[in-house]
């Protein structure tokens, strides 16, 4: 984890906001029931090359993160395989209970566009940092993937930000988790 | 007890006036959807279900998602018949509908009765299905009318794109004497995944079997459902006090297996047996903390550990007290019948050994330690509370002679 937050250059400051996922509320449309989506967020499943989170029905997906607390997003992180992983990716922020009908509505907090060189690494997207300041909730949006394939599979999803009260009780809490 | 909101679509084409099902399809169809309006909203009360009607004019929602049952009722009245059904039409309404449910928590179902033939293509069919799929969206398919092999197939395929899980169902229900509802009270749709069937189905089904329209408390559910709650709510209450009380005296029984009998001899009535098992228990839990004081040996704590146990260790002279006390009160006999069998289960070797009294007074007297003419023993050895101190001494000291 240093070392990747080495090569990735996280700012100082900026966290992985893992820990601030609501874990209850948690919702991925389109998944498939084998595989997902805590196999792409959670501490040690999205580290584990076998588990990934794959679709179902088709290639999208639609993914709800809901946060314990309000937090600001810098960067996000996809990692996944070079031909099944995603591509467009659009990011909506407060949108609550989206669905596939309704995500081409309203206009996206930020679209990401990956390459497979993000996905070989998890390299980090900056994102528009001024449309992300005051995050309840997070609605990732897959749209596609690199090849156009029926199933789309992701390994590892890394938000990257900080939150916007200070927080010393959360961080206790991290280190006994682990 | 999954909180669910369920649209039913209602097939109301002009097929539905035939006669193979008694009286009409359609008025089958209409018990089997109020059974389970009624079954949904019993299982659990934040349900919500709504109807839609799939032939007619076209495709109309009757009464969105809702849990009041009364309103679900009352809109299949004067329901008509005519028309052509449009599943897919009807699917994606129902869909529609469900997308706008006002608890976003609820889990998504459809219900759909198909009587009349599908016109849709196969392919058209599953990738409504796969739509449903992806939108996490169950689909309970009752196929019961007209039967050719395309529409079975059909609505197989169907099956096939939307279940995720073995979350939805297809039912086929030929024509005969049986009511359509009968038949679907036994299935997954009634019963919900899992479940092994709510307690209204169950009461439905004996009163379907019996062939009597009773309910569970002479109350119909149906139309008063306050009342009928009220009812069994005390009912369960009532029933939740009893077991803790039957449940208090087998654990006072396992305690204090030989205090019964002279608590049975000394009162007839149960509460008093009961006050003098616990003022029992209380003397023989201090003489124990003592024993543990005196030896920190491990394997004395374990004896002690077993001779705690052994009190409900049924002694041919104590089972028949036991039993003679235990007249009064059924519960109480069930109870203590229980916890003699278990405990003479698990001590069973133990039991052999102290079975007979007077062994136990030979071994007393063959032990280094023990003075019969010891006036603290010859109080125990009097009184008859403390034939069980004394078993358990009894197990101290052989248990110690072993070790050693």
């Amino acid at each position: 984890m240093s070392g990747e937050s080495a090569t990735t250059a996280i700012h100082k400051g900026q966290v992985d906001l893992l820990d601030f996922i609501d874990w209850t509320s948690v919702e991925c449309l389109n998944q498939s029931t084998t595989h997902s989506l805590p196999n792409a967020i959670k501490q040690g499943y999205r580290e584990d090359e076998g588990l990934h989170l794959e679709s179902d029905a088709d290639e999208q997906l639609l993914l709800y993160i809901p946060f314990t607390q309000v937090i600001k997003l810098y960067s996000i992180a996809f990692k996944g395989p070079e031909d099944e992983g995603p591509k467009t990716v659009k990011l909506f922020s407060n949108k609550e209970h989206m669905g596939f009908s309704n995500v081409n509505d309203y206009p996206p907090s930020d679209t990401v566009v990956l390459s497979p060189e993000h996905l070989q690494v998890g390299k980090p997207v900056l994102l528009k940092y001024v449309k992300f300041q005051n995050v309840r909730s997070l609605t990732i949006f897959i749209e596609d993937n690199q090849t156009g394939s029926e199933i789309t599979k992701v390994q590892k999803i890394q938000l990257i930000g900080s939150t916007v009260e200070t927080t010393d009780m959360k961080g206790l809490k991290k280190i006994e988790d682990h | 007890m999954v909180l669910e909101a369920t649209m039913i679509c209602i097939d109301n084409s002009e097929w539905m006036r035939n006669g193979d099902y008694s009286p009409s399809r359609f008025q089958a169809q209409a018990d089997a959807v109020n059974l389970i309006c009624g079954a949904k909203t019993q299982s659990n009360p934040e349900n919500t279900v709504g109807v839609l009607i799939m032939a007619g004019k076209g495709v109309r929602v009757l009464v969105t998602p809702t849990s009041d049952l009364g309103k679900i009722l009352a809109c299949m009245h004067g329901l008509e018949v005519g028309g052509e059904m449009n599943l897919a039409a009807g699917i994606q309404v129902a869909q529609l509908a469900l997308k706008h449910r006002q608890n976003k928590k609820q889990q998504q179902r459809i219900i759909v009765f198909a009587g009349s033939p599908v016109k849709h293509e196969k392919k058209m069919l599953e990738m409504i299905g796969r739509k449903l799929k992806k939108n996490s969206v169950a689909l309970d398919i009752v196929n019961f009318g007209e039967d050719d092999e395309e529409k079975t197939e059909k609505l197989e395929s169907l099956l096939a794109a939307v279940n995720n899980n073995d979350t939805s169902h297809i039912v086929h229900v030929p024509a005969g004497p049986n009511a359509l509802s009968d038949v679907l009270i036994s299935t997954p749709i009634f019963t919900g995944d899992g479940e092994g069937g709510s307690g209204f189905a169950a009461a439905a089904a004996a009163a379907a079997a019996g062939g009597v329209s009773g309910y569970d408390f002479g109350v119909d559910p149906n139309l008063d459902p306050e009342l009928a709650l009220a009812l069994r709510v005390s009912m369960e209450e009532e029933r939740a006090r009893q077991e803790a009380a039957a449940k208090k005296a087998a654990e006072d029984t396992s305690k204090q297996g030989g205090e019964q009998q002279a608590g049975s001899q000394e009162a007839s009535s149960q509460d008093a047996t009961m006050t003098e098992r616990a003022s029992a228990s209380t003397s023989e839990a201090e003489n124990k903390t003592t024993d543990l004081m005196d030896d920190e040996n491990a394997l004395l704590q374990q004896a002690l550990a077993m001779s705690m146990d052994e009190p409900a260790v049924g002694h041919d002279v104590k089972d028949t007290d036991m039993s003679e006390a235990s007249v009064d009160d059924p519960e109480l006999a069930l109870a203590l019948q229980l916890s003699v069998a278990d405990s003479t289960k698990d001590q069973a070797s133990q039991s052999e050994v102290l079975a007979d009294q007077s062994a136990v007074s030979d071994i007393l007297a063959s032990l280094p330690g023990v003075d019969l003419n010891d006036p603290s023993i010859k109080d125990l050895l009097a009184s008859m509370q403390n034939k069980s101190e004394l078993q358990k001494k009894n197990d101290d000291k052989s248990s110690n002679e072993e070790k050693k």
